[in-house]
């Protein structure tokens, strides 16, 4: 009986810090989209901007998947089996993006179809 | 032990992740092959699109917010949380309406280019994928007033709909920067 209590008053105890964790992630990421909003209208290098932009979406992105979808509370099977499907989906992306370059593609040949 | 419904969901996800990697990878590259054909700057509303954003991150935060509650076995949380997460999906949906029928005013139509082709189909598909965790949590939101949603038994279903929900808003992440703030650079 006192053992149950305990498990139980710890599983509270740690949906209570976890409860802590997504009101301060949901602040940052608030935060974010508004500074994102306001960098696209700066008068700033073209590549800083987009770079800072590259960087605040990624950070978005794997702490959704780390904290709101729990991925650091999980078992590693779980971030493989979503990795695996996320690496080839951004190698896919990344490479045709360098192999659908304008050097690379003949026009004439696309336009005649 | 791993849950078999959450394995299959976060496998699910990862093959969601290359279907919108290539729809997102065809705009992109349409946009690079031909950045000429079309101007979004004049009819994107950066507002409108930051104001959806962010509605969609509260519900992913109402969403953990659920799942934490059914872990709690608080199933009146639970649905508190339940119907913040439906009633800011909807908000979600009636902008991308509004914005789409917008667009539709001014031209852009899914036959007017290859950037209405590759646009409409991206953020079409996506806010399908929004319509569909729409609609599955508003039946799990009923069935918790039926009395045969036991808290310890369900927890799980409701964190997998939350996996779900949860990769929607990422998704979002994504297109956000990738489709509308970086035209604007």
């Amino acid at each position: 009986m006192s053992e149950a209590h305990t498990a139980t008053h710890a599983d509270h105890s740690g949906e209570e810090q976890k409860f802590h964790a997504f009101i301060n992630l949901a602040l940052v990421l608030a935060a974010i989209t508004g500074i994102e909003l306001v960098l696209v209208y700066l008068p700033f290098n073209e590549a800083i901007i987009f770079s800072v932009l590259i960087g605040l979406s990624l950070f978005k992105f794997i702490s959704v998947i780390a904290w709101f979808m729990h991925l650091i509370y999980d078992r590693l099977l779980l971030t493989l089996a979503f990795g695996t499907g996320l690496a080839i989906a951004t190698g896919t992306v990344i490479a045709l993006m360098f192999i659908m370059d304008r050097g690379f593609v003949d026009f004439e040949a696309i336009t005649a179809f | 032990m791993v849950d078999n419904k959450k394995l299959f969901m976060w496998l699910f996800l990862g093959s969601d992740c290359m279907f919108f990697g290539t729809m997102i990878s065809t705009h992109l590259i349409y946009r690079k092959l031909y950045p000429e054909s079309f101007d979004p700057t004049s009819l994107f509303s950066l507002e409108l699109t930051s104001f959806s954003t962010f509605i969609l991150l509260m519900s992913s935060f109402l969403m953990a917010l659920a799942v934490s509650a059914m872990h709690k076995c608080d199933i009146k949380s639970f649905r508190r949380n339940t119907i913040g997460v439906i009633f800011f999906g909807l908000i979600f949906l009636g902008c991308q309406v509004y914005e789409f029928t917008e667009f539709v005013h001014e031209g852009l139509t899914l036959k007017s280019g290859t950037f209405g082709s590759t646009f409409f189909m991206l953020t079409g598909t996506h806010g399908v994928h929004v319509a569909i965790g729409l609609f599955w949590l508003t039946c799990m939101y009923f069935y918790s007033f039926t009395g045969k949603m036991d808290p310890h038994e369900s927890a799980i279903d409701v964190e997998v709909a939350g996996l779900y929900w949860h990769f929607v808003d990422i998704v979002w992440i994504i297109i956000f920067t990738a489709i509308y703030l970086i035209e604007f650079i």
